[in-house]
């Protein structure tokens, strides 16, 4: 029994060095609509990636999102995103697959969950790749579309040629393993 | 046996309970944003800030009295006095301007700084900041008998307060404590007062009726004159990188100084019709990194 215990205590203490957290991964955003194309970016993506679990857990405060113009960002702020209400994109789900991870490699991966912003939660799937380097670190990239009428994000009309109803998301985090 | 099965399993505990990420604000004392949709709300200058490299440029018009009717289609035959604002963001706190009005031809320089802003989780309960400046009249006078006006004694003052919170999502209202100083206030100047100094306290409030437009007012009391108060009632409507700002007013008056000096018409039967086009240019825009 006692040997029992100290295995599984073991085995708990292994599964912390599948768990891999970043706070400062990358993600952007880019309108494309037919008289104005900007992005915006931050790069304060917190990530959770439990391998072990295979849990995936992600969030940006949008009010660290950056477009290059002050009022454009404080317009996107409180009359679109609504930040003080709604201050996250949150991400949680799995992978499909987990991949086995050799240094050096890269593997695709497709993730499913709920993703959350303004308020709205819907099912989306995200692909993406997945890799370990040399330290031990696990590196992300992926991306997905973001439709604003999917969560109650309305374009007026006198701005509905420089916003684009559909907003490409791209993401790139290193990982560093929690201890 | 027991003590030490417990110490295993609390040492699993942390590894089993943990699940998901917890939520934190980048920074938990977030400003509160677009307490006014621009720098300007009718006449008076407001707490909203420019940021960094950014230009504010404002066209201000105001025009005739309504009270001519059609026959002057509500005072727009009785010519406007039109002012240029020009504002350069210096930093996030501090920004530099120059105006340029038609009343009295009047170059006006003047800086706004804020002191701080009001905050999300309620650190800060208002925004507070402050303006000051002067101007310098360059209208000729070479019809008067006397002398005309030296450059100094064409010149005037103004400072102020400005006290501005945003009690919900739809309404903001600022304090504004003024006041100006001509150092030589002549009968020929275009103001009613006759004072060298002029104390006021301005009052500004906006109702968000739409997503993207206000109900806008404005109530400037003159507190150490009897002339009469400012009152002004307008439409402020954003549209992307504009703002514009329709308005009826008491006053022609449009920077500081002639706003307190320059008298105004009684409420209703002499309001003007005003309109102020308020746009943000930004430079140093960060280049796109694909």
């Amino acid at each position: 029994m006692k040997r029992l215990l100290f295995i599984l205590y073991f085995i708990t203490t292994v599964a912390q060095a599948q768990t891999f957290i970043t706070e400062s991964g990358y993600v952007n955003f880019l309108s494309k609509a037919s008289l104005n194309e900007f992005n915006g970016e931050s790069d304060k993506l917190n990530g959770l990636i439990d391998l072990d679990k295979n849990l995936l857990d992600f969030y940006v405060d949008l009010n660290t999102l950056e477009t290059g113009i002050g009022l454009r960002d404080k317009h996107m702020r409180d009359n679109y995103l609504e930040t003080d209400k709604y201050p996250f994109a949150e991400f949680t789900g799995k992978m499909k697959t987990i991949p086995t991870l050799s240094t050096g490699s890269k593997s695709s991966v497709t993730a499913i969950g709920t993703f959350k912003i303004h308020g709205v939660e819907r099912q989306i799937e995200v692909k993406g790749t997945l890799s370990k380097n040399a330290k031990g670190e696990l590196e992300l990239e992926g991306g997905f579309n973001v439709l604003l009428s999917d969560y109650n994000i309305e374009i007026p009309k006198l701005v509905f040629y420089e916003l684009a109803e559909k907003q490409e998301v791209t993401f790139k985090a290193l990982f560093k393993p929690k201890n | 046996m027991n003590r030490s099965l417990l110490l295993i399993l609390l040492g699993m505990l942390p590894f089993s309970l943990f699940a998901q990420l917890e939520r934190n604000l980048a920074n938990p004392n977030q400003q509160v944003e677009l307490i006014f949709h621009a720098p300007r709300h009718i006449n008076l200058l407001t707490v909203e800030p420019l940021s960094k490299k950014s230009m504010h440029f404002a066209i201000m018009h105001t025009f005739g009295t309504l009270d001519g009717g059609i026959q002057n289609l509500f005072g727009l035959d009785n010519g406007a006095n039109i002012q240029f604002s020009f504002e350069f963001g210096l930093s996030e706190k501090f920004s530099l301007a120059a105006s340029r009005s038609s009343r009295d031809k009047v170059y006006n320089v003047f800086g706004r700084y804020h002191i701080f802003q009001q905050t999300q989780n309620g650190s800060k309960p208002f925004s507070l900041s402050v303006a000051g400046g002067g101007g310098v009249n360059t209208s000729k006078y070479d019809f008067l008998p006397e002398p005309a006006p030296n450059f100094s004694e064409r010149m005037s003052y103004f400072g102020q307060v400005m006290l501005a919170r945003k009690f919900s999502p739809k309404i903001s209202f600022q304090l504004t404590p003024m006041l100006a100083y001509f150092t030589d206030p002549r009968p020929v100047y275009q103001i009613e007062g006759t004072d060298n100094l002029y104390v006021a306290l301005g009052f500004s409030g906006k109702l968000k009726i739409t997503e993207r437009s206000s109900l806008a007012l404005q109530f400037i009391p003159n507190l150490n004159t009897d002339l009469r108060s400012n009152f002004g009632i307008g439409w402020d409507v954003e549209a992307g990188g504009h703002v514009f700002q329709m308005y009826f007013v008491t006053s022609q008056a449009l920077n500081e100084q002639y706003l307190l000096a320059g008298g105004n018409g009684t409420i209703g039967d002499e309001f003007r019709l005003g309109f102020n086009v308020n746009r943000i240019f930004a430079t140093g825009q960060k280049r796109k990194k694909y």
